[in-house]
């Protein structure tokens, strides 16, 4: 298994090259924590302490020592989920996150499950009607339409369902200080909430998932086994339903994990058009406050979920379809 | 497909082995589809725009030259902002914006990262395999995540946001490259050559480059539309340059006026750069898409099965 070994490494290695990034960025920047940028004029630092009580703090915070042990005691933090203190919500970093990111994995996981069923009924549509017109006009409807990045998606969709049919909420997860009647009512005013932003991430992923699933159908029923099944005397339904679609499916299910990944990168746009409470919506918070370690906090949570989804999804795919080990090089 | 001897005469004046591209190009587009043609009679519009920003603006993008929130009208075609300004020269000066990013990253990641590629895969070897980890890990990274972190560390300028997406773009046609050099590289006619006493520059230039070209040339403009996108999309989450008129910084301002959805200022603040931003990157789709057709129809078959 000398490949699963090459795709760990890779992992480890992106990983590291994260966590570097992100311990520098704060410390390439000018003037240090202590300091107060109260002029305009650039690089004129208000110290706002003495130098004593400041070399305090710098040691107090363990910014007087080498970077590179100043590296190993952030790693040894991480480990140990400590991503530093929020300035804007004055609480842990972690804790903001633990906040919102129910939110966001509310979105992305029933975008992914709405894309993917979808995705497959519409390629099986159109595999089975291929060469006809209706098949060529959704090909060529959708791939225009995955033209369309998914923020500006959401804002037509926002324009379309809130500001002129007035069918759902305009932002927020949940109604505020709502009486619910009961679990039901109160899982149902979820769902508003999320229906447009979890429909635009949905439809920004649609066309992936259609187009794969169209085009393996196509390769599919042209295999031998396929002309035997037929040739046993199986109807065309059976035939789709259990042989060719059963093996075209494999590509779809590994897709799904990448799939995960983008729709968490896609979702920090998408929350800010929804003002959905989610992840992306607190970075684009932390962004206007220059919260600086609240971003980078939110930076790895994304970061590390993308890397991960894509590493289960190759070690994965690898098990279920020994062919890749072949092809791979 | 290859040279055809009666169109030579009008590019006398290029370089053979540069003509061979032109002559491409030229045959290429007198097969683009209808779509195709679409796509490049709006992208000449846009550029178009882009050039004849001031003449055809009426006002100045940054001025205060009429009442907040005017309705569109005769001083002003589409209206103005909530500071006075007005929308459609935004939209013309914008134009600029999003083309010159979108072309900046593309061609410098695009020629930058085919070349280096081409040139490890022609060399092979140690440089070779270091090139390969790297674009590896590069690809690897989660870019618009990053994109948001770094901007928002390093500041919001033109400048930094075409520099950080270049690190994120040249990574793709430099792998692509690469392969199809280290493909051209075995062929006979190249083996040929080199016996002959050809030259490495000679053998890059004259065979190797004009058989990476069409594919860099469709990488080119999805990097294009990928950059204008994720400028936008750093704009739309407050990280542009606020000096700069985009398409993006006034999808931003316009959202973060207060209750914009409830009155009727959306109509001519918000639809004009969302509509100047899909037309403008379906254009571009058009385009890259006859473009993959029509350069080499094998290029179609290795995407679909990549």
């Amino acid at each position: 298994m000398r490949d699963n070994r090459a795709i760990i490494t890779r992992f480890l290695l992106t990983l590291m090259i994260l966590l570097t990034i992100n311990f520098f960025l704060p410390r390439m920047m000018p003037g240090d924590p202590f300091s107060l940028e109260s002029s305009d004029v650039e690089g004129e630092d208000v110290v706002v302490m003495t130098e004593a009580q400041r070399a305090y703090y710098m040691e107090y915070y363990g910014l007087d020592r080498p970077l590179h042990e100043q590296f190993i005691i952030y790693l040894k933090n991480l480990a140990m989920g400590d991503l530093g203190k929020s300035i804007s919500n004055k609480m842990p970093v972690s804790g903001v996150i633990l906040i919102h990111l129910p939110w966001t994995i509310l979105i992305v996981f029933a975008a992914t499950i709405i894309s993917t069923i979808a995705g497959v009924l519409l390629g099986t549509f159109s595999a089975w009607n291929r060469k006809r017109g209706i098949d060529r006009f959704m090909m060529a409807g959708l791939i225009a339409f995955a033209e369309i990045p998914s923020f500006l998606l959401g804002i037509i969709l926002l324009l379309i369902f809130v500001v002129q049919l007035r069918l759902f909420p305009i932002a927020g997860a949940i109604t505020p200080f709502a009486n619910y009647t009961g679990v039901l009512d109160w899982m149902g005013d979820i769902a508003h909430h999320a229906f447009l932003p979890v429909l635009t991430l949905s439809l920004s992923q649609l066309t992936g998932v259609y187009l794969l699933t169209r085009n393996t159908l196509i390769t599919v029923t042209t295999k031998d086994y396929i002309r035997t099944a037929r040739a046993k005397g199986l109807g065309e339904r059976v035939v789709w339903t259990r042989h060719a679609l059963r093996n075209a499916l494999l590509p779809v299910v590994t897709r799904t994990g990448f799939m995960i990944g983008a729709l968490m990168g896609g979702s920090v746009l998408v929350e800010t058009v929804f003002s959905y409470p989610g992840l992306g919506m607190t970075l684009r918070s932390a962004v206007i406050a220059r919260d600086y370690p609240l971003i980078q906090g939110i930076l790895l949570v994304i970061a590390v979920s993308i890397l991960v989804c894509n590493l289960t999804v190759d070690l994965i795919y690898r098990r279920l379809d020994p062919r890749v080990v072949a092809q791979g090089g | 497909m290859f040279v055809d001897d009666e169109t030579r005469p009008a590019f006398s004046w290029v370089p053979p082995d540069i003509q061979v591209i032109f002559d491409r190009i030229r045959s290429g587009l007198s097969k683009f589809s209808i779509e195709g043609k679409i796509g490049l009679f709006g992208l000449s519009l846009f550029i178009l725009m882009a050039l004849f920003a001031p003449v055809i603006a009426g006002h100045p993008p940054d001025a205060i030259t009429g009442d907040s929130l005017e309705s569109p009208g005769a001083g002003h075609i589409l209206g103005t902002d909530e500071l006075g300004m007005d929308i459609w020269a935004q939209i013309c000066y914008g134009a600029r914006m999003s083309l010159l990013i979108g072309l900046a990253v593309a061609t410098v990641s695009g020629f930058g990262g085919g070349a280096i590629g081409i040139l490890a895969a022609y060399r092979g070897g140690l440089a070779d395999q270091v090139l390969l980890r790297v674009i590896d890990v590069t690809m690897a990274l989660p870019s618009l995540p990053l994109l948001i972190v770094i901007s928002a560390f390093m500041g919001p300028s033109v400048i930094n946001v075409i520099a950080i997406l270049i690190l994120f773009s040249w990574a793709r046609p430099a792998r692509i490259a690469r392969a199809q050099t280290l493909s051209v590289k075995t062929h006979a006619y190249i083996i040929a050559a080199r016996n002959y006493g050809a030259g490495s520059w000679y053998l890059l230039r004259r065979h190797i480059f004009p058989e990476v070209l069409p594919i860099l040339l469709v990488l080119v403009i999805g990097i294009t539309s990928h950059a204008i996108v994720a400028e936008a999309g750093l704009a739309f989450l407050g990280l542009g340059d606020p000096t700069s008129k985009s398409w993006g910084m006034m999808l931003n301002y316009a959202t973060s006026f207060r209750s914009i959805y409830f009155t009727p200022y959306w109509k001519w603040w918000l639809i004009p750069p969302l509509v100047a931003l899909i037309a403008l990157l379906l254009c571009l789709a058009f385009i890259s898409r006859d473009l993959e057709r029509v350069l080499d129809p094998k290029l179609r078959a290795r995407r679909n099965t990549e």
